[in-house]
């Protein structure tokens, strides 16, 4: 544990001061600090157009962090040589893979919580100190949402053991707009009786081996309270636990494929 | 004395892109004794960079057997036992040199600031311990790795042009480390193109050439086979053509009553020297040529490929103009 600890606390030192990254979350603080003089709207349609939006913000930075964080680790770890000095210590490969990750994720963490203390302080000012009931509510998208980057890092890193990082960035980058967008398409071909078989397999099987990145979209009870997840906490508890499942097999594929990898 | 590396028909064979197999390392027979500094020479691409990552564990042989210190190659014991300093590492840029060396303690379980702080001054960083690694020059990241490289007290470490690129105090500072490292009892495995460096520190060397040992030896064995020159004066013309006719290894120069013999060194040189006095000649110098490393390397790899052979004259030509 100790390896892997030194490992992840090294990548974070380091994530934290890529400056492409600080760009990206940059960007996103900005949009995030502007989000409010975008709405010309009544004061109801106000609050629900910028909640909808600053998650948004949130979401879209977030992701692009998380692959642009993951993609390039282990390959520029491979090109600098950086790899050999710590694999020819007692350090085994997979430690080496999960120290890898978990710095990734700790730094993303960060990141998004930097995002969401901007959030919060924008909802406060736009709203007033007396919605601030709201923010419990409202801080519930972001953790979703790194519970889904977290999802999406593994995806990344689990690609970037066997392909370049542009093919990873593509890949990852594709296989998250499926998991976020078309999952309840295929849920739906799946359980319609009258689908053609073909599809119907396809669409189950798509259903089943892709990783459901709509899962942690929660903002749309919140943009929506008429729209209630019914029993709330057993419903996030499940999609966490889905979420670490999920991370677990891609991070055991990703150990299984980089302890064979030449380097 | 016991081998700190053996290797016994050590192959690695990549697939290039259109399917053919290229043996990268083949049938390699290496030994490595415990204590020396052993060199390991090829020109580039010969195979010198994946024999050392076979040997560290990062790559895996098609075929053949490697042990390290006793051990298998790959063994997680020995990697507490080893170290390596990669030919021009990059180290995490953000941290300063006091902290890669707690990060590479800490992945052998080590806490020990003054531990990292003694090794600092081993290398002179001592004074430059709270600089970031992105403001080391490059003499000093090399150093730094060094550092890194000696926090487990390692008996074998592998270096791999340890003084590539670095001005000459640098050059003779890190030089110098490794030259402690052996009194010491370390064994050192350096692959290197700096032939005068090698020929200094290494106790034995091999060459390696498309994959395949070329030679392998103790230095002073290799490098048998140099010649002495003879300068003499006051002799006559006959006289000096003479040794064509007795010495055929002889290379025979004579101008104006001085001749210059030049014989391979195994000739017992004092008949010659006896005739030269005989014939009221005046030996001016006897001056022995050791045979060096580099003339070793361009011959055994010459021997192996006439083309390079021809590539390396005519660059020797050009050097000589």
């Amino acid at each position: 544990m100790r390896v892997i600890l030194s490992i992840a606390s090294t990548t974070v030192g380091e994530a934290i001061r890529r400056r492409v990254l600080l760009i990206i979350l940059l960007i996103g603080v900005l949009f995030l600090a502007v989000a409010p003089g975008l709405t010309v709207l009544s004061a109801r349609q106000e609050r629900t157009v910028l909640i909808g939006m600053t998650l948004g913000i949130i979401q879209l930075t977030s992701a692009v962090i998380a692959i642009v964080l993951t993609v390039y680790m282990i390959p520029n770890e491979i090109e600098r040589r950086t790899i050999y000095t710590i694999l020819c210590k007692p350090v085994q490969r997979w430690q080496f893979l999960v120290g890898k990750y978990l710095g990734a994720v700790a730094a993303l963490g960060l990141m998004m919580a930097l995002m969401t203390i901007v959030l919060v302080l924008v909802f406060a000012l736009q709203q007033g100190v007396q919605q601030m009931d709201q923010l419990v509510l409202l801080a519930k998208a972001p953790a979703m949402f790194f519970v889904q980057m977290s999802l999406l890092a593994a995806v990344a890193i689990f690609f970037s053991t066997f392909v370049s990082p542009l093919v990873n960035f593509f890949l990852s980058g594709g296989l998250y707009l499926v998991g976020s967008l078309f999952n309840s398409f295929f849920e739906v071909i799946s359980s319609n009786p009258n689908s053609p078989a073909l599809a119907k397999g396809f669409a189950t099987f798509a259903n089943t081996i892709l990783p459901n990145f709509a899962n942690y979209n929660v903002q749309n009870p919140i943009i929506n309270p008429g729209q209630i997840i019914e029993n709330e906490s057993i419903y996030y508890v499940r999609v966490t636990i889905y979420g670490l499942l999920y991370i677990g097999i891609l991070l055991v594929g990703g150990i299984v494929i980089f302890d064979r990898r030449e380097v | 004395m016991a081998a700190a590396i053996e290797t016994i028909n050590l192959t690695k064979t990549y697939k290039t892109r259109g399917g053919a197999r290229v043996d990268v390392v083949d049938n390699l027979d290496l030994h490595v004794e415990e204590g020396e500094i052993f060199g390991f020479l090829g020109p580039n691409g010969a195979g010198k960079t994946t024999t050392i990552k076979m040997l560290l564990g990062i790559i895996y042989p098609t075929s053949g057997e490697g042990f390290v210190l006793g051990k298998e190659i790959g063994d997680m014991d020995v990697h507490r036992l080893i170290s390596y300093l990669p030919e021009k590492p990059y180290y995490y840029e953000h941290m300063t040199g006091m902290e890669i060396l707690r990060f590479y303690a800490s992945l052998f379980g080590i806490k020990d600031d003054e531990k990292c702080q003694r090794l600092l001054e081993k290398v002179n960083l001592a004074s430059d311990a709270t600089k970031t690694i992105s403001q080391y020059s490059k003499g000093m990241q090399q150093r730094i790795g060094l550092a890194q490289s000696l926090l487990n007290d390692p008996k074998l470490l592998f270096l791999d042009e340890p003084t590539g690129g670095l001005d000459p105090i640098a050059h003779i500072e890190i030089r110098d480390l490794i030259l402690q490292f052996r009194e010491e009892g370390k064994t050192c495995f350096i692959s290197s193109h700096e032939l005068s460096d090698v020929e200094r520190i290494c106790d034995r060397v091999a060459i390696i050439n498309k994959g395949r040992i070329a030679a392998q030896g103790p230095l002073d064995e290799l490098l048998k086979g140099g010649r002495i020159e003879i300068t003499a004066n006051g002799l006559e013309e006959p006289f000096a053509h003479s040794f064509r006719d007795t010495l055929p290894s002889a290379i025979v120069s004579f101008s104006h009553g001085r001749l210059i013999l030049d014989v391979p060194d195994e000739i017992d040189i004092n008949p010659i020297l006896d005739a030269i006095r005989d014939k009221n000649g005046q030996v001016a110098s006897v001056i022995p040529r050791r045979k060096r490393l580099e003339d070793l390397f361009v011959e055994t790899i010459s021997e192996d490929d006439p083309k390079r052979a021809r590539e390396d004259a005519a660059r020797k030509k050009e050097e000589s103009k």
